[in-house]
């Protein structure tokens, strides 16, 4: 048959055009490519790791190298105080720091995305009640609340994805209020109601499509900061101090006594390392702001 | 005598995006000192360009060519000094939209005093009091208490606003005012009072008018010549009793019949429209047992200062099977609020809305079951369709709501009946890829998709252009004729009522002051409120045109 395309296509068609549209958009912004690059090769090599070299670098009885040596030949970056090599120990920190920085981010935009959508449509004492729950998660100093969730739970990835995951939604839950009220506003929500639909419809079909770009963009921005949040619980000894990561490099820096005899290649690298994947992040959130936040375009 | 605007050849391009829109072609236009002249069009006539023009504020992208002589200077030639002068001194405009051309957070005597303090008159720059003498006179002439200069614009109602608007323009003592739309947002009976004091202050002063409407009327009342204009040209320039009385161009002809004369029985159930409408059906019951009614329906609101507001205050209305009843009342008179109440959308305070005999349910499956009989049509179709959705989803929308097998075949079927055809042709356009006669019959055909026994359409037809307006009517006519489909139009058009109702319920500060047949409310008003809005009509009604001949 001939006939035209289903509606199904139709849509299909639409949404690969769009795609391609805010690709386009995204494209022309040289940071936010050049930030994207990068995080994609950075991403590709924590993945990669397991191929490239094997872990028996990381334990401390098969350390090779003398205790503390600088930079050489042999080790790039230098050695801890164990003697094992701190390029080595940097890549494989991105598996865990990048582990939970998306678990952590993805968690905390799924809550804060579901109690702003809520607070918006409901209204009524549903919105007052879930608002003045947000602000006292906003008010509430994050890094102490974090601390003292990884404190109580068993230590372990998990719990630092949870702690960072339970403190950083409320400005995400804000955010997709704000937006929420403003798509609720229109017209055509109206003539949903009247069409006779109901909630799940009029969240499902014209809310959450309409703030998912915005969420999408707000979730890379979420990461960076939750890949900080791992390294200062990780440094402040409250992560899991069995795998490495690079708040835990940066701790045992500080107890074994590598700064105070100063080993700045022990603290440099996973600085380093942290800095440029947040400013990674960060450059793709911004482009992907730019491109879906209808206020920042001009 | 040179004449006071002469516009020679006049021809106005604009570069968008690799195309050109060619927006005016060769417009000649002459206007004498004191003289008024109304340009008639629709929305992308080219109207507002060619007013724009006249001062030069238009857009970059816009190429003018031809002559635009001010008092027999050519404005394209003048240095950019000059034109300053020119501008407000010589020549004002008034802006459609009172709401957004004025500053909201300064007072509006401020606003007025503004050209005055760029233009000294005659060199000499009046002192601090002597502009505030000069606001005052400005607000008395608009026929606002000069007390009012330290009002804020959002203090102020429309009509009020647009007085200010012309005590701005006046502010200078131009010697041309060009009005774009100046009563386009505004009530009849508001309109009325605005235009009667432009032109009033025009005939005083004499001060030459260049008034741009859709609606013929209205320069009608107003101007003395109207050129009407068409895809950038001008068709037909005639003085304004000539061209009412026998349009010559197939384009003013449209343009007079979209506004019909309340009472001509030529208009009467024929709204404009190029497809000829099914015959009144011979076995048509008179207005059978209600098929929605409200009763004593009371909504009140708490405004800021959390005083009660009664936006509905008791109101009885019943709407027949096969029956269409016309809402009319002015912004704020409840009628929007009235129409949300009947759909369940409100709740309200007290009183019933019963459907085929029943109340109607207060939520659950008995609501759902009832908004599937009772549909609604809004009045920007622009905003009342999700900007990322097809026409099939659009459509579908309703019918997947409510579970309705072979949703294809539904979507064809109520496209076709909104008289998108084909309906293949439409299936997967976007919102913006229609125009706004389109779009309202995709929400049209979203409500029809769920075979409703009723429409409350709320100004259906108020955001669409003149021709497209008699095509829109005459859809929901067809739509009661062949489908027997019952419809309540809110709207503040009496003409609309005249054209396609049966009934007419007048709301007046939230209560039905008078409900009658059209025939009845509108040729033999009773009530006071009736019968300034009649009276208000810039038309006039067809009885008054019959006497006065």
């Amino acid at each position: 048959m001939t006939t035209a395309e289903t509606p199904r296509q139709i849509a299909w068609k639409r949404r690969r055009d769009g795609l391609a549209k805010t690709w386009r958009e995204f494209a022309a912004q040289k940071a936010a490519l050049v930030g994207l690059i990068l995080l994609g090769a950075t991403v590709l090599v924590a993945l990669l790791m397991p191929l490239i070299s094997d872990d028996s670098g990381l334990n401390v009885t098969k350390a090779t190298g003398a205790p503390l040596s600088p930079p050489n030949g042999e080790f790039w970056l230098g050695t801890d105080n164990y003697g094992r090599s701190v390029l080595l120990m940097t890549l494989w920190g991105s598996r865990v720091s990048l582990l939970v920085g998306f678990s952590a981010a993805l968690l905390s935009v799924v809550i804060g995305t579901i109690i702003g959508i809520a607070a918006a449509h409901f209204g009524g004492w549903v919105s007052a009640t879930l608002l003045r729950f947000t602000d006292f998660f906003l008010v509430l100093p994050s890094l102490i609340l974090a601390i003292a969730l990884s404190a109580v739970l068993p230590r372990g990835v998990g719990t630092i994805i949870l702690a960072i995951g339970l403190t950083a939604w409320p400005s995400t839950a804000r955010l997709v209020r704000a937006q929420t009220l403003t798509i609720e506003s229109r017209p055509y929500i109206e003539r949903a109601h009247a069409l006779g639909g109901g909630h799940l419809h009029i969240v499902g079909k014209h809310v959450l499509p309409g703030v998912m770009p915005l969420v999408l963009a707000n979730t890379t921005l979420v990461v960076g900061n939750a890949v900080i949040a791992d390294a200062t619980l990780s440094f402040l000894g409250v992560g899991d101090s069995n795998s490495v990561t690079w708040g835990v490099i940066l701790e045992d820096a500080l107890n074994n006594g590598a700064i105070s005899r100063g080993a700045w290649w022990n603290v440099l690298p996973p600085g380093i390392a942290i800095v440029l994947v947040v400013l990674m992040f960060t450059l793709v959130g911004r482009g992907l702001e730019t491109v879906f936040n209808p206020r920042l375009k001009k | 005598m040179t004449a006071l605007l002469q516009l020679k050849d006049l021809n106005v391009t604009y570069a968008t995006g690799g195309t050109d829109v060619h927006a005016v072609r060769g417009v000649d236009l002459t206007l004498d000192p004191g003289g008024t002249l109304g340009i008639a069009g629709e929305s992308g006539s080219g109207k507002s360009t060619v007013a724009m023009s006249v001062l030069r504020l238009l857009p970059r992208a816009a190429t003018v060519t031809g002559e635009i002589l001010l008092d027999g200077q050519d404005v394209t030639a003048m240095k950019w000094g000059r034109l300053r002068a020119v501008r407000w001194a010589e020549a004002s405009i008034v802006f459609q939209g009172a709401m957004h051309a004025l500053n909201p957070v300064r007072r509006i005597g401020e606003q007025i005093a503004e050209p005055i303090r760029l233009h000294p008159s005659d060199g000499r720059i009046l002192t601090e009091a002597g502009v505030k003498v000069r606001v005052a006179e400005l607000l008395t002439q608009v026929d606002l208490p000069p007390s009012r200069a330290g009002a804020y614009p959002h203090e102020l109602s429309g009509g009020q606003k647009q007085r200010v608007m012309i005590a701005m323009a006046l502010a200078c003592s131009p010697r041309l005012i060009i009005a774009d739309e100046p009563t386009t947002a505004l009530d009849v009976i508001v309109q009325a009072q605005v235009l009667d004091l432009l032109s009033r202050l025009v005939a005083e002063q004499e001060i030459g008018l260049v008034m741009i409407s859709h609606d013929l009327s209205v320069l009608a009342a107003t101007c003395e010549r109207i050129a009407v204009m068409y895809d950038g040209e001008i068709v037909e320039q005639r003085p304004s009793a000539e061209l009412m009385a026998s349009p010559e161009h197939e384009h003013s002809r449209a343009l007079a019949a979209a506004f019909p004369t309340v009472g001509d029985p030529v208009s009467r159930f024929a709204p404009a429209t190029s497809t000829p409408l099914p015959p009144e059906p011979t076995d048509r019951a008179p207005a059978g047992e209600p098929l929605l009614a409200a009763e004593n329906l009371r909504v009140s609101f708490r405004d800021r200062t959390g005083k009660r507001i009664h936006a509905v205050a008791g109101v009885d209305l019943t709407v027949a099977r096969d029956e269409i009843v016309a809402l009319v009342g002015q912004s704020g008179s409840g009628k929007t609020t009235l129409a949300r109440t009947l759909l369940g959308l409100q709740k309200p305070d007290s009183g019933v809305v019963s459907y085929d005999g029943k109340p109607v349910p207060k939520g659950g499956a008995g609501l759902k079951a009832y908004r599937r009989r009772v549909q609604l049509v809004l009045q920007d179709p622009t905003s009342a369709l999700n900007p990322v959705h097809t026409v099939y989803e659009a459509v579908a929308e309703g019918p997947r709501i409510h579970g309705l097998a072979d949703e294809r075949a539904v979507v064809t079927r109520a496209l076709e009946a909104a008289e998108l055809r084909p309906a293949e042709k439409f299936l997967d356009r976007l919102p913006h890829q229609l125009s706004g006669g389109q779009r309202q019959r995709v929400v049209i055909a979203g409500a029809l998709a769920l075979e409703p026994s009723m429409l409350v359409a709320d100004e259906p037809v108020a955001s669409l252009d003149a021709s497209v307006r008699g095509e829109i009517l005459a859809l929901l006519l067809r739509l009661r004729r062949s489908l027997g489909l019952a419809a309540l139009v809110i709207t503040h058009d009496l003409g609309l009522a005249w054209n396609i109702a049966d009934r007419v319920a007048v709301m007046y500060r939230g209560e039905l002051v008078e409900t009658g047949t059209v025939e009845q409310v509108l040729l033999d008003p009773q009530h006071e409120y009736t019968k300034s809005l009649l009276a208000a009509l810039p038309g006039g009604t067809y009885r008054d045109d019959v006497k006065s001949t």
